[in-house]
């Protein structure tokens, strides 16, 4: 535990040299939430039908800025490697007094904790300005949510930083993968009313299941039965991830 | 000081190992362990990438560091010695081959090596955002010092590296050569037994090279074992107990300092200081059939392979009464590395 504890403390240490960039960090899903969200809940009128249910689109929205800000922290922190390989400081940290899991663990526990507070800030907004019904007596299953998101998510894009040497490859790579995944998921529109062939992909992406799992706690969509195979799913893909990125770094130099 | 020499086959090539019988320092902790600090066998490396022909960095490499000693990598560009320290510390599995650091297999234990070693590694490694302070103490936290262990030590190594009035400095508004500073100043914070220090003096100056010596020499008296690799012979000469020449991925030579210095064709350099030079003195000089005769003034420096041949030159030149003073001075290791390095180069 020490030794995960040492890289929380350099990463809060760094994110602690920027307070603007911290301030950002915990913004903007909160920001999307009520830019984006106030405009399509206006133009939709009387919300979303999903089943025999009428759902306001802000509610049904807001567990999508939620997962969107997981996966937003989880590419911030992965692009610090670069920063980090640039410096030469990651190969030093390669050859501390700890694994490489206790490694990739202690840099997301800091984000996991940012992820919490940025969904805490988001899920208050929404309540108290958009007037979002929440199931608050699972909140800390939200939060719990979002911690394994964030860390799905970084432990995935981690193996593609390691594997990808150029910065702005890394970029083009990720971004583009983002924009996919995002509009190949549950994230922005309910997907009994999309083509097929886009729900049969949005069905097998991790975005999905983390989007759908955090709507169940959050507003109640969903069946409990679709919720635990999601989050076993998620689980699987986090679990994977954890292992592919640290044989990757094994072998990183 | 009592010499061993004896030679040995490796990957087929004969190679001179020199091993000294008496060890000058005395042992303190770590050294007294029984056991060596480093064993290496029969390590190979070879990078593979896609599209690209494989690279044999490091090719049957076997040797062995005593503990408490101060051994030296030596060799040109391209030798391989940062891919040796690389496997040694954990950073790239070797191909094959194995290689025990402080008794843990760097492969089957990695976290084993990792918690007796601490590294400079050749590139620089310094947070750039963080102060000096905040650097020496991220390193400490993650080598287990408590907080007033890390403050203790944030003093003693800024005063021992001249870094305290660059405490509050950000990493990345100091000049290269105090980013060094720092980032060897970090591995003298915590005492682990084996310091691996890849070129470690690397753009310091004068000064701060020779601080950066006292220390190892200081922490090599308490007993740590130090591994590192420099391009700076003199410097090598100095410190090290033992060296081994690399080449193309091999070891060309090994042993003490002097041992290496005498597989040199043993040249000798007598240089005489003279009243006059005159045609029977310099007659005299040829006639012994030395290597060679370099005349400035009324300095002779005379070059030979052997201390008898230098008596018998000097006695010569004596008669003729024009001596004045004379001195006799052996290779350095820089003319043995050259000499070696070149040798294997034109066999190869
Ligand atoms: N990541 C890599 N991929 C491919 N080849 C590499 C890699 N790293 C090193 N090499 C090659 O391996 C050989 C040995 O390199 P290495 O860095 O170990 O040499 P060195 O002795 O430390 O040299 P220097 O004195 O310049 O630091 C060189 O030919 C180098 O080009
Ligand atoms: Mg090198």
């Amino acid at each position: 535990m020490r030794e995960v504890l040492a890289v929380v403390f350099r990463e809060y240490l760094i994110r602690r040299t920027s307070p603007t960039w911290l301030f950002f960090d915990l913004a903007v899903p909160l920001l999307y939430l009520l830019m984006f969200g106030v405009a399509f809940d206006k133009a939709l009128g009387h919300g979303l039908r999903i089943g025999d249910a009428v759902v306001p689109y802000n509610a049904f929205f807001l567990s999508g800025v939620l997962s969107m800000s997981s996966f937003g922290s989880a590419m911030n922190q992965s692009y610090g490697f670069f920063v980090d390989r640039d410096n030469g400081i990651f190969y030093e940290f390669l050859t501390y007094p700890m694994t490489r899991g206790q490694f990739l663990f202690g840099k997301i526990l800091f984000q996991c904790l940012m992820a919490v507070v940025q969904c805490f800030l988001t899920i208050a907004a929404g309540t108290l300005i958009l007037h979002i019904e929440i199931r608050w007596e699972l909140l800390l299953f939200v939060f719990a949510g979002m911690t394994v998101g964030t860390a799905g998510w970084f432990f995935f894009l981690a193996i593609v930083a390691f594997r990808i040497r150029r910065n702005d490859t890394f970029n083009t790579v990720i971004n583009v993968a983002y924009f996919v995944l995002m509009f190949l998921s549950s994230m922005f529109y309910p997907l009994d009313q999309v083509p097929s062939w886009l729900r049969a992909i949005a069905w097998v992406n991790p975005l999905t299941w983390q989007t759908d799992a955090l709507r169940f706690l959050t507003i109640g969509l969903g069946s409990f039965s679709s919720f635990v195979l999601q989050v076993l799913g998620f689980g699987a893909f986090l679990a994977l991830s954890f292992w592919f990125a640290v044989r990757t770094l094994q072998k990183a130099v | 000081m009592q010499n061993v020499t004896s030679v040995e086959m490796e990957n087929g090539k004969e190679i001179l190992r020199l091993m000294r019988t008496d060890h000058p320092k005395q042992a303190l902790d770590f050294s007294l362990m029984s056991g060596a600090a480093i064993e290496v066998h029969d390590l190979v490396k070879t990078y593979q990438k896609r599209h690209h022909k494989p690279v044999k960095a490091v090719r049957g490499l076997s040797f062995t560091v005593r503990r408490g000693e101060i051994f030296g990598l030596l060799g040109p560009n391209g030798a391989g010695k940062t891919t040796t320290i690389k496997i040694l510390t954990t950073l790239l599995a070797p191909t094959s081959g194995s290689a025990r650091v402080f008794g843990q297999d760097v492969v089957a234990d990695p976290l084993g090596v990792r918690k007796n070693i601490c590294v400079v590694i050749q590139e620089n490694a310094i947070e750039l955002y963080l102060s000096v302070c905040n650097n020496l103490r991220t390193f400490g936290r993650f080598h287990g010092l408590t907080g007033r262990q890390i403050d203790g030590q944030i003093d003693r190594v800024s005063d021992l590296f001249g870094l305290r009035e660059y405490l509050n400095e950000k990493g990345m508004d100091l000049s290269g050569g105090l980013k060094r500073r720092v980032q060897v100043a970090k591995t003298f914070m915590v005492e682990k037994p084996i310091v691996f220090l890849d070129e470690a003096t690397t753009g310091m100056d004068a000064f701060n090279k020779r601080r950066t010596i006292d220390a190892i020499k200081e922490e090599s008296r308490k007993g740590r074992t130090i591994v590192l690799t420099t391009h700076v012979l003199d410097e090598a000469e100095e410190l090290c107990d033992s060296v081994a020449i690399m080449n193309h991925g091999r070891i060309i030579a090994r042993g003490s300092v002097e041992d290496v210095k005498s597989m040199s064709l043993r040249l000798l350099y007598l240089t005489l200081s003279l009243a006059a030079v005159s045609d029977d003195l310099l007659r005299a000089i040829h006639i012994r059939n030395p290597i060679a005769v370099d005349i400035k003034d009324t300095t002779i420096e005379v070059t030979v392979r052997e201390a008898t041949e230098a008596l018998d030159v000097l006695a010569a030149v004596r008669q003729t009464g024009l001596l004045r003073h004379f001195e006799i001075t052996s290779a350095s290791l820089e003319d043995v590395f050259l000499q070696l390095v070149d040798t294997k180069e034109s066999a190869s």
